[in-house]
């Protein structure tokens, strides 16, 4: 592959790389360059070495940054640093993709493939010889953490509920151990009062993170929206981070067409997101994609956390919270604080009384999409990770919150805790039946 | 009530968010990027030359000559400023004082005013045969103690007399975090983070300044990127007071100090979106009513009741010229002073004096920038720092003194302006020294700071 300057998102990133004024704040917050002499850092891979590159490789140092893109966020010239390292890296392993970042990519086939068979398939990959094998020939790190595939995909339960809703019985909420009994009235009401939201749920929300997008839906329909959910398959985010800018882009235009199948205008919301973030930026910004239909998507898709803070800046999200007497510590993922609207999590749980949550301050745990499942770099992920891990450990808390699914597995790994995305204490304090932070 | 948006995330825009925020109201801090603290070294200059060296800043400010943003700023708030700065930091974080400047020494070997700083940074008052020992360690840049060391034995120090300066390089212990050949300063102040490294250094040291039978010694400033922990163990171990030398940007000093405030403004409940450029904006009746960013996707729009805005100058971007010559202020398009045919703005010659620097905005005691009739251009924006009209900071060390006074004067201005007598609230914020939890780990200091 060739990545020629004409390519819109390249030629908007390489545009910016002369307003930099070689200042050095990216390198002071560039998370793996602290971690790992390896890495020369954000402003010598990234502006730096992009005068040199005329859309050939030149370096392969480039492939230690994790594309957490806080570089990007924090320079004060707008420099696309994390995009044009993106860019850069595509170009450099367009010959040589390994077939581990290939199968990485594929996020839809995993989780198709393990969740019929999900017992089986989670208790072959905790089979230490399993993991060595996939360590040795695939460069999967034995230790890294590795998704949990939910016996039920949400695709299953979504059918299952239309069923039983069908003839007049109501399907029991998400699986929770410690269960509360839902109280919150108007749960099945059905009665849309405020029209319908597009549910976007992502490769993971179907079948790795099901519970997740279970709440989700069940919070917009107590708000009283009608959710609905298109089939839909994979934003390509996965391969994007791994250089498959062609596979990436294909994925990206299809879900976007599957989306707006919904309906038109109707606002789309996601409890993913890396994947929101995906839609937003990474797909336009990183691998240029210039068609109407992603725009249109782009524009429409809200992160959960976001459309909740939205409601309320609008005066529209009841405060009708059940008090949840926790302090909880929560971590901002980097492809969330990417969308640079701020952190809308914390927004909406300062709602909630009694609720103390401590936000993590750190740029990233280190998982970065797929970053830290692989071999030559789960040692440099884990280290990136061990101040948010130390932060969380330190809140004396069981449960933790995280908005996007491989960093919740990165975070379960590293803390022995329970993690869970933001809106299940949202869930929770609605009295939806969810029961996870008593103490 | 709803809330105030600031943007800038550099000293000026934390200053106000955390102020705003400290008298109760809902703060919501935009940057594009992080501001030029970091760039900085963390001290606090108010006014070093007018333009001969200045003793008494404080005293100075309302002498100064017209038009200075000093004008509309006054003494009052610059000392206000200085002691809230000093309130949201960890007790004995700076020393100084804000009517008095004090001589330290810069990584040339020079001595230049300052009003206060980072402990860490402070030498002890040099004396006649002070004998000082500057360090140089391997593997640290844009720091040569020999020059350094020669330049400071060979000027004089106020009240007479020179310092002996030693110069001596050592080589840092060996450390996984630290690899050899080219390494930035915050590379190595992260493994001084590291107690062991810090002691092990701090023992070197003893031994190198019993040999040349110094009494005290300056060393590079890389003693670690979290508050002053490390200078604090480094100092124990070379039983002797060590002080820092400020380096080239970015400067862990500056680092520590945008860390610092970072953390205060979040304990304080302030909303951070970072990464967001403010590219948009309505106007409504004199006020604005909206602001719109550039956020991936959608963009986010925002309903402030008043906006505070400390977008820097040209170094930021706030001020931009065109290729026809044009300066404009981008975002609101605010009226220029200073404005002059181009070949009198910028000298050819090489020089820091450019005069386009005094280019920018002017405002009235409430921080409203003005039109050319003298009125407010909106009744509830305020602004200040590096966007201000009449003033080279960096040539007249005024940089924070400006920022710091004028985000003072905005945050008064606004409180005043939306009809709130919340000073009192203010000043109780201030005698009211909250623990921080730590929440950062590793970058977070104790909040409690002292000298070792
Ligand atoms: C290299 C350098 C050296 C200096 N040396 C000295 C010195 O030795 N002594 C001295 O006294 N002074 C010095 N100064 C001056 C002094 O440091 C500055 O005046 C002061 O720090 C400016 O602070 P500020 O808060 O106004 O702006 P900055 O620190 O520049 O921060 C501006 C902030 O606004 C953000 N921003 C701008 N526009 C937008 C927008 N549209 N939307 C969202 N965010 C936006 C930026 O991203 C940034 O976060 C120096 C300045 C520089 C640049
Ligand atoms: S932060 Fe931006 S301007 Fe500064 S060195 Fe990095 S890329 Fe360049
Ligand atoms: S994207 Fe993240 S890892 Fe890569 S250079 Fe930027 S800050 Fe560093």
């Amino acid at each position: 592959m060739n990545l020629s300057p004409t390519l819109a998102g390249h030629a908007l990133a390489r545009a910016s790389l002369d307003a930099c004024v070689k200042c050095g704040i990216c390198e002071t917050r560039c998370p793996v360059m602290a971690a790992t002499p390896l890495f020369p850092g954000p402003k010598f891979v990234g502006p730096q070495a992009e005068r040199f590159r005329q859309g050939l490789s030149v370096d392969r140092s480039l492939d230690y940054c994790s594309g957490c893109g806080t570089c990007t966020l924090v320079c004060p010239q707008g420099v696309k640093i994390a995009e044009l390292n993106a860019q850069a890296r595509a170009v450099m392993k367009a010959h040589h993709m390994p077939l581990r970042d290939r199968l990485l990519g594929r996020t839809v086939l995993m989780g198709k493939v393990m969740s019929p068979v999900a017992p089986l398939a989670n208790a072959v990959l905790r089979l230490g010889p399993v993991r060595a094998l996939a360590d040795s020939v695939v460069g999967v790190a034995r230790q890294a953490p590795l998704p949990v595939a939910s016996v039920q995909s949400l695709g299953r339960w979504l059918a299952q509920r239309g069923r039983s809703r069908a003839n007049g019985t109501e399907v029991s909420g998400p699986d929770d151990q410690t269960g509360c009994e839902p109280d919150a009235v108007g749960r099945e009401s059905g009665a849309a009062k405020r029209g319908q939201v597009v549910f976007f749920h992502g490769c993971a929300g179907a079948y790795f993170e099901v519970e997740t997008s279970i709440k989700a839906i069940e919070v917009l329909e107590y708000l009283g929206f009608e959710v609905l959910v298109p089939a839909q398959g994979c934003c390509g985010l996965a391969q994007q981070s791994n250089g498959l800018f062609k596979a990436a882009s294909k994925s990206v235009l299809k879900l976007s067409r599957a989306l707006r199948s919904a309906g038109p205008d109707l606002t789309i919301v996601s409890a993913s997101g890396s994947c929101t973030g995906m839609l937003k930026h990474e797909a336009r910004q990183i691998m240029g994609v210039d068609d109407p239909e992603l725009a249109d998507v782009s524009y429409r898709v809200r992160d959960i956390m976001e459309f909740l803070a939205e409601l309320d800046a609008q005066g529209e999200l009841p405060h009708s919270f059940q008090p949840v007497d926790a302090t909880v510590p929560y971590h901002a993922p980097c492809q969330l604080k990417g969308q640079a609207m701020g952190l809308p999590a914390l927004e909406v749980l300062s709602l909630i009384p009694g609720l103390t949550v401590t936000e993590s301050g750190q740029a990233c745990c280190g998982m970065a999409g797929t970053y830290g499942l692989k071999k030559e770099k789960y040692a440099i992920a884990q280290k990136v990770g061990a101040p948010v891990f130390e932060v969380f450990r330190q809140a004396g808390a069981s449960l933790g919150l995280c908005d996007t699914e491989t960093c919740r597995w990165q975070l379960r790994q590293g803390t022995a805790m329970r993690i869970e995305h933001p809106v299940a204490l949202v869930h929770q304090a609605y009295g939806l039946g969810t029961c996870l932070a008593t103490d | 009530m709803s809330e105030v948006v600031v943007i800038g995330a550099g000293l000026g825009g934390l200053m106000a968010a955390c102020e705003l925020a400290g008298a109760g109201l809902p703060v919501r801090l935009i940057s594009q990027g992080e501001g030029s603290l970091s760039l900085s070294n963390g001290t606090v200059d108010l006014l070093g030359y007018a333009p001969d060296l200045v003793w008494d800043p404080l005293s100075r400010i309302n002498q100064i000559a017209p038009p200075h943003p000093y004008q509309v700023i006054g003494s009052d708030n610059v000392r206000r400023a200085v002691a809230a700065l000093t309130s949201h930091l960890p007790d004995g974080y700076l020393v100084g004082q804000a009517s008095q400047n004090q001589l330290v020494p810069t990584a040339l070997g020079a001595w230049r005013p300052t009003a206060l700083l980072p402990a860490s940074l402070a030498p002890p008052q040099p004396k006649d045969q002070s004998r000082w020992l500057i360090v140089g360690f391997d593997r640290v840049k844009d720091f040569y103690p020999k020059l350094v060391a020669a330049n400071l034995s060979r000027t004089k120090i106020p009240g007479g007399g020179r310092v002996t300066a030693i110069p001596v390089r050592i080589d840092l212990p060996d450390n996984p975090g630290l690899p050899g050949g080219d390494v930035s300063a915050m590379t190595v102040a992260r493994a001084f983070d590291q107690p062991d490294f810090a002691a092990a250094v701090g023992r070197q040291l003893a031994q190198a300044a019993g040999q040349a039978e110094a009494d005290a010694i300056g060393v590079p400033a890389v003693l670690g990127t979290a508050g002053h922990d490390a200078w604090r163990q480094v100092s124990q171990a070379a039983g002797r007071p060590v002080f820092e030398i400020g380096l080239v940007p970015p400067s862990p000093p500056g680092f520590r100090l945008n860390q610092l405030l970072l953390a205060r403004a979040r304990q304080l409940g302030v909303r951070l979106a970072t990464g967001a450029r403010v590219t948009g904006f309505q106007a409504n009746q004199g006020r604005i009513v909206q602001l719109t960013t550039d956020a991936a996707g959608h963009g986010q729009t925002y309903e402030p009741t008043a906006v505070v805005y400390f977008p820097g100058g040209f170094e930021s971007g706030a001020i931009a010229m065109d290729s026809t010559y044009n300066l404009a202020e981008t975002l609101f398009d605010l009226p220029l002073a200073g404005l002059a045919p181009v070949s009198q703005l910028i000298s050819p010659s090489y020089s820091p004096n450019q005069t386009i620097f005094q280019v920018g905005v002017q405002t009235d005691k409430a921080m409203r920038p003005l039109t050319d009739g003298g009125e407010p251009v909106y009744t509830n924006l305020y602004a200040g720092g590096g966007l201000l009209a009449g003033a080279i900071r960096w040539t007249e060390q005024s940089g924070e003194g400006i920022v710091l006074g004028s985000a003072m004067a905005a945050v008064r201005g606004l409180l005043d302006g939306i009809g709130q007598d919340l000073e009192p609230k203010l000043a109780a914020a201030h005698g009211r020294r909250t623990q921080l939890s730590s929440s950062h780990p590793g970058q977070t200091p104790n909040w409690t700071d002292g000298a070792p």
